[in-house]
């Protein structure tokens, strides 16, 4: 669905973006984390069709996006500050959205009202900041886009209505297999929600994955042996991560579980353990060096 | 896909309106207030028997109020429109949007044309309704106020396309407007500089030959102005269209080419900086040698402004860029470009091109001009006035030729630096040559080293036929009387209407004349005694100075015994 080939951006000479590529499947919610100024919102904005990356591609069902009316209408995005024009009320806002985007559903737009709870006669401007992030929501979602761009869309938001959005969009995704990006520099909010994640480092991907593959694929395994580690235990084993406690062993390693007790099976351990791995631990051991800088993520 | 890029998007139509539309009403109530209410004010005036306005078109009304908003409303509306690109969430919204550019930038300059056009059209057939309507007394015709919404349309196009096309350069809307009322001034501003500093610089280079009258016609802002006396021409219509169109063309590629990101920069393109930053420190530099050339006269001044605006004008472009008046430890490309402009200042101060030694072959040449001022050499130029004294001439005879190279070849060898100053004369020397190219110099001299030139060339006979009007073959009409008036009461003394005794007295004035030395013509001042005034028989008068030196006059005069009278002393 989005598809994004060796992308750079140079802001004067300042590299945000430097040779990113990253995949995201329709109907699956993509979470792009990142610390502060790591790239994510360039990267959204790309996508969205706003800014130009200065190399590589960015492609939507194989269709570059930037100055392409026909995906850009399929695609909403919405920023870390929303933006209405001055002095508008939902309403209004509503009417500009219902022009501009052939797959504005007015009848959905007034059954969210039923949602969001808000005046759509008010000025938005005189809404509270969350309040006005809700207004962006309903709007969006009236939109009925096939791809649906967000960048840190949670933040000021009460724990209910975040509920409520986050309901929303996996109904999306479950009815009619909408595509969902978003970012967020915190990984807990993300975990429940997303299926995929993407960590931006100083403009560069780190690293990439499903979140299903990725707790199959690692393992935390406990085992201890009569006469000691039998010289070639280790070899076959993908190991990320090594600690030894008086006799017993501890391993994060990486593969399939089946295939990782029939490998341990005939060494005849004395005790033999394996644990699934919390997703903060997974980031620690999977990130190896550079998880120090992406700590503050993880909270 | 030009359908597409002009299709019409009833939301962002709307959104125009709701939020510029009120630009389009005040542009409607000031030219109401500037025409149609000046016209039923003069209707309640002419109903009460009070004094007319005399309107010769409809410019008179009240042109500098039309000028106001000729060159501020359609600014302002380039900034309103386009204001979304200028702040980051606007311009991220508006880009997000699935509509291309082109299509937006089209939705949005369509939109701006008509909230100039409609209003100027309304008020045209207002201002027709309350002409015919009223029956008012005024001389403006239909086609009048055709030609005033035809010249104000394009006018107002013209400036909110200068606008439109600025505003993609830059990222702030306020420097999108400061920037376009530099544009307008920049053609202009630039030659002047330009021209006045290389008269500093290159000793003998006549800026105000090259400085042509048409420099006002290329200030949109002058020309304005100048509509009432002179409407716009067919060729000018089209060239202000063309101008409309190459701004718009070049605002929609330069809109395709921008960042979104350029938002709330000074300079959209980051190309743009270095050009802006070496632009302003030249301009800047060009603007102090200006002053100081002006009112210090000294080589050193110049350079002084020289540095210090440039450097005032290389940092200031820096703060722009920058948007903070941090910008001091940058100081690195200021030293480039003091080195380059070093580099040129010392290129043209070798004179490489040989401008100021260069001298003409005598055999090529057909005729010199000789004067004091530059605009008469102009070619095909029609005098407007003749002057009862023509300084100013082109010289055929060998000898004057002659005389005049002489006078050159010292000039060139002195190379008298020339400053405008009191105590100097300037000297002016063309040549035509024989193939027909033209040269020229201007000179800054004082009058007595160089007498001995001047003398040859004033005291011949073709100068100074030509040099007096009363010399000149069939210059004047016949006179029918003769006045003299006193030097500081400017009574008349003496009065002469007997023919025979003019036709005398005309004889040695002329001799006088003839035979007047060139110190006297140099500076008239010091023997100066009354004036002479011809009443010639078309109603024109001649007026000369009744100088010392005219001793056929005088003898004419104790002939007849009008001397005393002629003095203004009382017998």
């Amino acid at each position: 669905m989005i598809h994004l080939t060796n992308v750079t951006k140079t802001f004067d000479r300042f590299q945000a973006i430097r040779g990113v590529s990253m995949t995201v499947q329709k109907g699956r919610i993509y979470g792009l984390l990142g610390s502060n100024g790591a790239g994510k919102t360039t990267l959204l904005k790309m996508m969205a069709g706003i800014i130009r990356p200065d190399h590589g591609t960015v492609l939507i069902d194989g269709e570059e996006v930037w100055e392409n009316p026909k995906i850009k209408r399929r695609i909403m995005f919405l920023p870390d500050h929303v933006y209405f024009f001055p002095q508008t009320t939902i309403e209004q806002m509503a009417a500009f959205y219902e022009s501009i985007y052939p797959s504005f559903h007015r009848e959905r737009f007034t059954r969210l009202q039923e949602i969001f709870l808000l005046d759509p006669r008010k000025k938005i401007h005189q809404f509270s900041k969350g309040m006005q992030r809700q207004a962006a929501f309903w709007l969006a979602f009236s939109t009925m886009p096939d791809v649906l761009v967000m960048d840190e869309p949670l933040d000021g938001l009460d724990a209910v209505v975040r509920q409520k959005v986050k309901n929303i969009i996996v109904q999306e995704v479950a009815e009619r297999e909408m595509t969902v990006v978003i970012s967020s520099h915190n990984l807990r909010e993300m975990e429940d929600l997303c299926d995929c994640i993407g960590i931006l480092h100083e403009g560069e991907m780190l690293f990439e994955k499903e979140l299903d593959a990725m707790k199959t694929d690692i393992h935390k395994i406990q085992v201890a042996f009569r006469n000691g580690i039998p010289k070639q235990f280790a070899e076959q084993l993908n190991i990320v991560y090594k600690e030894q406690r008086g006799s017993v062993l501890l391993l994060i390693v990486r593969g399939e579980k089946q295939e990782i007790v029939s490998y341990i099976k005939p060494f005849q351990p004395l005790i033999f353990d394996i644990l699934p791995l919390t997703l903060e631990e997974i980031f620690i051991y999977e990130m190896g060096d550079v998880g120090y800088a992406i700590e503050n993520i993880i909270v | 896909m030009p359908s597409k890029i002009l299709s019409f998007n009833r939301g962002l139509f709307v959104q125009n309106l709701r939020s510029v539309g009120w630009i389009g009403i005040v542009h409607f109530l000031l030219w109401f207030a500037a025409i149609p209410l000046q016209l039923l004010m003069a209707y309640s005036q002419q109903k009460d028997g009070g004094i007319y306005p005399e309107w010769e078109s409809l410019y008179s009304i009240s042109a500098p109020f039309q000028s106001m908003i000729v060159f501020t409303l359609p600014v302002l509306l380039a900034a309103f429109l386009f204001r979304y690109m200028q702040g980051k969430p606007s311009s991220d919204f508006m880009h997000s949007l699935p509509v291309q550019r082109a299509e937006l930038f089209c939705q949005q300059v369509v939109f701006g044309v008509m909230l100039i056009v409609i209003p100027i059209v309304l008020i045209s057939l207002l201002t027709v309704v309350c002409r015919y309507g009223l029956s008012l007394s005024v001389p403006l015709t239909i086609s009048d106020i055709i030609r005033w919404m035809w010249e104000t349309a394009i006018m107002e196009l013209f400036v909110f396309a200068a606008g439109v096309f600025v505003g993609m350069m830059t990222g702030m809307s306020t420097l999108q407007v400061v920037f376009t009322y530099i544009l307008f001034l920049f053609p202009a501003g630039i030659t002047i500089l330009l021209l006045a500093n290389t008269s500093f610089l290159l000793i003998g280079f006549p800026a105000g030959y090259y400085l042509s009258k048409n420099l006002e016609t290329i200030v949109p802002f002058f020309r304005y102005l100048n509509l009432e006396a002179e409407p716009l021409a067919a060729g000018e219509s089209l060239i202000y269209l063309l101008f409309i169109m190459l701004f718009l063309i070049f605002a929609i590629w330069l809109y395709q080419k921008r960042h979104s990101e350029a938002a709330t920069q000074a300079l959209a393109f980051p190309v743009l900086r270095p050009i802006f930053k070496y632009g302003v420190a030249f301009c800047t530099m060009l603007v102090g040698g200006f002053y100081f050339g002006v009112t210090q006269n000294q080589f050193s001044w110049i350079v002084f402004g020289y540095v210090t605006f440039s450097f005032i004008g290389f940092f200031i472009a820096e703060m722009i860029i920058e948007k903070t008046w941090r910008v001091f430890h940058k100081w690195k490309g200021y030293t480039y470009f003091a080195a380059a402009m070093v580099v040129i200042g010392i290129l043209v101060h070798l004179d490489i091109t040989g401008y100021e030694k260069r001298l003409p072959v005598l055999e090529d040449i057909r005729q010199v001009y000789f004067g004091s001022s530059v605009y008469d050499f102009v070619e095909n130029g029609e005098r407007s006035y003749v002057p009862f004294e023509q300084e100013n001439q082109f010289l055929k005879e060998k000898e004057n030729i002659r005389a005049v190279y002489a006078f050159h070849q010292q000039l060139v060898k002195d190379q008298p630096r020339s400053f405008p100053s009191e105590a100097q004369r300037q000297v002016v020397i063309g040549y035509v040559f024989k193939n027909g190219k033209r040269m020229i110099r201007q000179y800054g001299v004082p009058s007595e080293p160089y007498f001995s030139y001047y003398q040859p060339i004033l005291e011949s006979k073709e100068y100074k036929k030509n040099y007096y009007l009363l010399l000149r073959d069939q210059g004047y009409s016949p006179i029918r009387q003769v006045a003299f008036r006193h030097p500081e009461t400017s009574e008349k003394t003496l009065t002469i209407i007997e023919p025979q005794q003019i036709d005398s007295f005309i004889e040695a004035l002329k001799a006088d004349l003839m035979e007047e030395p060139a110190s006297a013509m140099l500076d008239s001042s010091k023997v100066w005694q009354g004036d002479i005034e011809l009443l010639q028989s078309d109603g024109d008068t001649i007026l000369l100075a009744w100088k010392e030196t005219y001793t056929h006059v005088e003898k004419w005069l104790k002939d007849h015994h009008l001397l005393t009278k002629a003095r203004g002393n009382a017998e």
